[in-house]
């Protein structure tokens, strides 16, 4: 890559940089790698519209300078949807928290997947609610500390991969922080294919989680996901079937996506006559 | 059309079609799905989106994102519905984004009746979002007015940039009658005006009035947020930015009062006594005054058709020839409190009925007669 493709500055409002997310977090390289997976993609700015909650990981869309939605806590797919339907041709791309996507949203999120709308969903996975002050997240996991767990938690977490799949999304992948060219790359596929897509990417929240659960700083927390996930296959799995496994996990362009099967419908309500 | 046989929520999804409306998302609950089925029969024909959600949460959603991009969307729930609504009505409200919103309303609370009516929401409509910021509230008293009403909606949604609440009741919206829609009076369609010229500003606006709109997804960059914001559109923390933007949205509909004030009424020479009343009841109001009237009792009747903005002027107008004024409603006493803000408690009698039933005419006379 040559080093005109990591200027971003034309995807971006740069008046409110620097942004506000804390020392050490995940989720700024989260937005660098998905400005560069949209200019690597040569997209208009005038063709995407980013659709977000509410939570640490949506203050992502006042940073884009794209059509941006900056709506509710876990309804950001809802609207987005609703963008989607009326104007089929925008690249749809939501990032989400843990809360946006799978505890206030989940809702949303399995019914999004199961009908297979063109939305890309970046799942912003840093297993606790940053903003708030540090409550656990369905992708917390059991065991661990948190504001509302000072006893430690005994909800068990959701594999967010795991799940979209069941729910029927046709794009399923995994990355972390910790590689953000593969990030990249996983994000462009992503908004690349027709469908619902999910971009799980482990982020790090050094403030809460770290601190709570005493797993170390930026750079420990980083360290942990470069020794603990492996690519999708890998024959470290043999020795250590617990690792997190990174890649992509479906693609499957054979479900009819839902604005063109939506299109169908008017075909025939309208009898043949548009 | 000619004469057809329709009920209230068939003729609200004719009034939407009528209005331009090219979008629609639902979640079934009685007694608003025929709302939702009406549509189903008349939208996609004309290619537009009719949508089934996987909740009213959802459903809501999906409305706000299209009116963002510029669609004209309806919905239509009942009381339970409007409670899962309301983060999303304050977001509308909020961010200004216009769509309208079909209450048929049933007996509350919770569950309640699903098949029966009752004129429950009438302060949850208006107080059911965050922050106090005035909504605009139609009332239909029957079919035709439920078509008429539903394009008054569209318009007033798409000028003031709000959503517009239908508080029809399930005894209007599931009840077949007779009516001829071509005899209605519609008024000219109104479409939200569209921002011209360079630099724009998602929210300025002229101070009692609502931004001009440009819609997400076209070639000007549209930023949209549910944090305070000021005429730019970017979370702001700054008192003067923020208390302009309150009143804004305030006055924006108080202001327009007398312009959103729609009403109906018989006035009888010689009557010393006004009722007031709205929706399905005011049909029993007319029939019982009617027949007082051919007994030698003249007794004048005020119909609302707008009950939010309270329609200060025209009550205030219309009850001070009156040495009496009776008040009707299908719920015991939710409209009365605002009646009383404008007209002297001494002059006013009121009877409320949340039992399931309709007020019956009799009723009303004796009410009239010996209240």
């Amino acid at each position: 890559m040559s080093k005109k493709n990591y200027d971003v500055t034309g995807y971006i409002r740069q008046r409110f940089f620097p942004q506000m997310w804390c020392p050490g977090c995940g989720h700024g390289t989260v937005l660098g790698s998905l400005l560069r997976a949209v200019k690597e993609l040569d997209l208009d700015k005038n063709e995407i519209v980013m659709t977000s909650g509410i939570g640490c990981s949506s203050r992502i869309s006042g940073y884009v300078d794209f059509h941006s939605l900056h709506t509710i806590h876990g309804r950001a797919l809802a609207f987005a949807t609703g963008v989607k339907l009326s104007k089929p041709s925008l690249t749809a791309i939501v990032p989400m928290g843990d809360g946006d996507a799978l505890a206030i949203g989940g809702n949303h999120f399995i019914h999004a997947a199961r009908r297979n709308i063109d939305i890309t969903a970046i799942v912003m996975n840093n297993r606790i609610y940053g903003m708030t002050g540090g409550q656990f997240s369905p992708l917390s996991g059991p065991g661990k500390r948190a504001t509302t767990a000072p006893y430690s938690t005994i909800d068990r977490n959701f594999d967010v991969v795991d799940l979209s799949v069941s729910a029927g999304a046709t794009f399923v992948a995994r990355s972390t922080v910790y590689h953000p060219q593969e990030s990249i790359d996983l994000i462009k596929r992503a908004i690349r294919h027709k469908g619902f897509s999910v971009v799980e990417i482990l982020s790090q929240c050094p403030t809460h989680f770290g601190r709570k659960n005493k797993v170390g700083g930026a750079v420990e927390m980083l360290e942990y996901y470069k020794q603990r996930t492996v690519k999708i296959g890998s024959k470290k799995l043999e020795k250590d079937p617990t690792l997190i496994q990174r890649g992509i996990f479906v693609d499957n362009s054979e479900v009819p996506e839902y604005c063109d099967a939506y299109d169908l419908v008017i075909e025939k309500a309208m009898k043949g006559k548009r | 059309m000619a004469l057809s046989f329709m009920e209230g929520n068939e003729a609200i999804a004719r009034g939407a079609i009528a209005a331009g409306c090219n979008f629609f998302a639902g979640y079934p609950i009685t007694p608003a799905t025929t709302v939702f089925a009406n549509m189903l029969k008349m939208l996609p024909p004309k290619g537009g989106v009719c949508i089934q959600g996987e909740d009213e949460i959802a459903s809501m959603g999906y409305c706000i994102g299209a009116s963002m991009a510029g669609k004209k969307a309806l919905t239509a729930t009942s009381g339970p519905g409007i409670s899962l609504y309301s983060e999303q009505i304050s977001f509308a409200i909020g961010s200004e984004i216009p769509m309208v919103i079909v209450d048929v309303q049933r007996l509350g609370p919770s569950t309640g009746s699903a098949t029966r009516g009752a004129d429950s929401d009438i302060q949850f409509l208006q107080w059911g979002s965050t922050s106090g910021v005035p909504v605009i509230v139609l009332a239909p008293s029957d079919a035709l007015d439920c078509y008429v009403l539903t394009v008054h909606a569209f318009n007033f949604s798409e000028k003031y940039r709000c959503p517009v609440f239908i508080a029809s009741n399930k005894e209007i919206g599931m009840t077949k009658e007779s009516v001829d829609l071509d005899t209605a009076v519609l008024p000219p369609i109104v479409n939200r005006t569209f921002y011209s010229g360079d630099g724009f500003l998602p929210f300025e606006a002229e101070p009692a009035a609502a931004p001009p709109f440009l819609p997400i997804g076209g070639n000007t960059l549209v930023r949209q947020t549910s944090s305070t914001h000021g005429p730019d559109g970017f979370i702001t923390i700054d008192p003067e930015v923020i208390a302009a933007n309150q009143q804004r949205l305030r006055d924006k509909i108080l202001m327009a009062e007398e312009s959103l004030t729609l009403y109906e009424e018989t006035v009888r020479e010689d009557a010393d006594t006004l009722v007031i009343s709205y929706g399905v009841t005011s049909r029993a109001v007319e029939d019982s005054c009617q027949q007082l009237a051919e007994s030698g009792t003249p007794v004048s009747t005020l119909s609302l058709k707008t009950l939010w903005p309270v329609p200060q002027k025209l009550i205030l107008e219309k009850t001070k020839a009156y040495k009496k004024i009776v008040v009707i409603e299908m719920n015991l006493g939710q409209y009365i409190e605002e009646i009383r803000k404008v007209v002297p408690s001494s002059n006013l009698v009121f009877y409320g009925q949340m039992n399931g039933l309709l007020i019956s005419p009799d009723k009303i006379m004796e009410v009239i007669t010996h209240g």
